[in-house]
């Protein structure tokens, strides 16, 4: 078929899960030496010319999957939470983990008293869905920075945040109430490239399988 | 305040020129193998009562529609979708019709997306719906239709075949919530296994649960169906499956190879289809540009009970393909302009009729000098000028 000459384009998320994942290119014997020396190239081949990288960052690399300008991606559950729509999730690639916390100053009673709580967060909508599911009304201030900062000068009553190791928390204070979520790695497929070009992918689906689990 | 005198609202555009040829050449296209097939083309309006579409079994959701209200205060909305309007239609104004009616629509629909994702909010859908027949035979035509409409525009197409009977048979099984149902049906429905195993690690281990665990897998070729039949044997789904195996080898004549798809994963607006459930793809499009099944209990929501059947293409999608094609050009120039002198000009628009008759393209030059005239001509890139009088 025509298109089947075109390689699979797959877009990375810049950084930490580009690096894991090229690596996991690498075990399962693909060539990824032009990644490796990418200067400041966007577009990559890996392989035998069988695929194409694209970086990209987090939300970007949804956006482009969506649109079906790229095949596959690789990008944390924490961005699919906060900005999914119409893709298939096809693998979890088991890197990258963490988890979504809700956190506030220690010692402080998050769920007594009347008064409608306020949440600072880089995620609303992961944060909005959290507290829906609670039938709990909730102010929620979107912040773009260090969110552990919000409780700390008195605009938020809590935040909710990616938490890794906790170091930070602690180190200003604050504590996890309640875990949201786990996070880690995910292969994202658009729709029609999954049906169009089954073979290639569900061949890669099973080698990116195999080599995480 | 600002003044949005020259902007079209997000999601809406301009069709100009080789647009609209292209759009026009398309429709065409479909629209031929509807009228051939005997459908007969339905308009409705472009607004709806709210009620129509806010039916639990529908499928479109609140924020997803553009909405207004009429002078009494009630709530209409731009219509997001042709078939509900239509089954509203054949409900009423053709209860009493010989059955079945075969209907095409070609019209725009409205969806209220997010806003900067670069989705279209209107864009112009042709479909078919047959109503008033059930069982094989009216599959089978409606499955055709679809594979002529797509083959009609592209060589490059896939079609995926489902059944909505499946999942539905399978998850009435379990002893589960709506609420819990319809996550384990978004989660096969984006593919997502983690989210899917994570919910049904939390049910009690039974025949049904490992068949569901397995359907957003259970797509390809035949092979589909042996795996299928074991996966689900002494489960409901038998019934669906074994009806769904005959379509595929009833279609087999048609010779389409890979480009027909099973996928029992296939599970979008289960509350709606009630039978075969289609979506097909064409090559350099990211989304489904067809997708259509069998809805017999919708018709039950107007108080006239009849099988239906249908799809809808999304012609615009498809155009927008068509027009990045290489190989493209609408050409929207005259090969002659005719200028008339002071008093010829009545002679001249006749000339331009005979032109155009005889197979030129020509034109008649309104400009008020031949100099401009022929500037004109030279800016434009038309090749002649020809001077009557």
């Amino acid at each position: 078929m025509a298109n089947n000459t075109k390689p699979i384009r797959i877009a990375l998320t810049k950084g930490r899960l580009e690096k894991t994942t090229i690596e996991l290119f690498e075990k399962i014997g693909y060539n990824c030496d032009e990644v490796k020396n990418k200067g400041r190239r966007l577009i990559l081949p890996v392989g035998d010319n069988q695929f194409e990288v694209v970086l990209a960052k987090a939300a970007d690399v949804i956006t482009y999957v969506e649109h079906g300008v790229c095949d596959l991606g690789v990008v944390g559950k924490d961005t699919i939470l906060e900005n999914g729509s119409s893709f298939y999730e096809l693998l979890d690639l088991g890197f990258g983990k963490c988890r979504f916390a809700l956190a506030t100053k220690k010692d402080f009673d998050f769920y007594s008293g009347y008064n409608t709580k306020t949440i600072a967060t880089k995620y609303p909508n992961v944060t909005r869905a959290f507290f829906d599911e609670k039938n709990m009304d909730v102010r929620i201030i979107k912040i773009e920075g260090s969110v552990e900062l919000a409780p700390l000068v008195g605009l938020s009553d809590g935040i909710v945040d990616i938490v890794e190791t906790g170091s930070t928390l602690k180190a200003n204070g604050l504590e996890v109430i309640e875990w949201v979520t786990d996070i880690s790695a995910r292969l994202i497929a658009n729709t029609a490239s999954l049906k169009l070009r089954k073979y290639e992918i569900e061949e890669l689906q099973k080698k990116l399988e195999a080599v995480t689990q | 305040m600002k003044n949005n005198l020259k902007l079209t609202p997000e999601g809406t555009k301009d069709f100009l020129f080789a647009e609209c040829s292209a759009m026009d050449f398309i429709c065409s296209k479909i629209e031929k193998v509807f009228v051939t097939g005997g459908f007969k083309r339905v308009i409705t309006p472009a607004l709806e009562f709210y009620d129509l579409f806010s039916l639990s079994c529908s499928g479109i959701t609140q924020e997803s529609m553009f909405k207004t209200s009429d002078n009494k205060g009630r709530l209409l909305v731009a219509r997001p979708d042709s078939t509900l309007p239509i089954a509203r239609m054949v409900s009423t104004r053709l209860k009493n019709s010989i059955m079945p009616v075969r209907l095409y629509y070609k019209q725009a629909v409205y969806r209220n997306n997010p806003t900067l994702t670069g989705r279209r909010n209107e864009f112009l859908q042709m479909g078919i719906e047959l109503l008033g027949a059930k069982g094989k035979r009216a599959d089978l035509e409606i499955l055709t239709t679809a594979v002529k409409s797509i083959s009609s525009v592209s060589d490059d197409f896939r079609i995926e075949l489902g059944h909505a009977e499946v999942f539905n048979a399978l998850s009435q099984q379990l002893d589960i919530d709506d609420n819990y149902k319809e996550k384990i049906r978004i989660s096969i429905e984006s593919k997502n296994y983690s989210a899917l195993n994570n919910l049904l690690d939390k049910l009690a281990p039974c025949k049904a649960v490992s068949a569901i665990r397995s359907l957003p897998s259970l797509f390809g070729g035949e092979g589909v169906f042996e795996k299928a039949a074991q996966i689900c044997k002494g489960t409901n789904a038998e019934a669906a499956l074994e009806y769904l195996h005959n379509i595929y080898i009833e279609l087999a004549p048609l010779n389409l190879g890979d480009k027909l798809i099973i996928d029992l994963g296939l599970v979008q607006r289960n509350d709606y289809y009630t039978g075969i459930v289609f979506t097909g793809y064409i090559s350099g499009i990211g989304d489904a540009v067809i997708s259509g099944g069998r809805y017999d209990e919708l018709l039950s929501e107007f108080d006239a009970p009849m099988g239906a059947a249908g799809f809808a293409i999304d012609t615009d999608a498809i155009t927008i393909k068509h027009l990045s094609d290489d190989n493209i050009s609408y050409s929207d120039n005259p090969d002659v302009l005719v200028f008339a002198n002071d008093g010829h000009e009545i002679e001249a628009i006749r000339y331009v009729d005979e032109l155009n008759n005889s197979g030129v393209k020509a034109q008649f030059s309104v400009l008020s000098t031949l100099e401009e005239t022929r500037n004109f001509a030279a800016e434009r890139g038309i090749a002649q000028v020809k001077v009557v009088g």
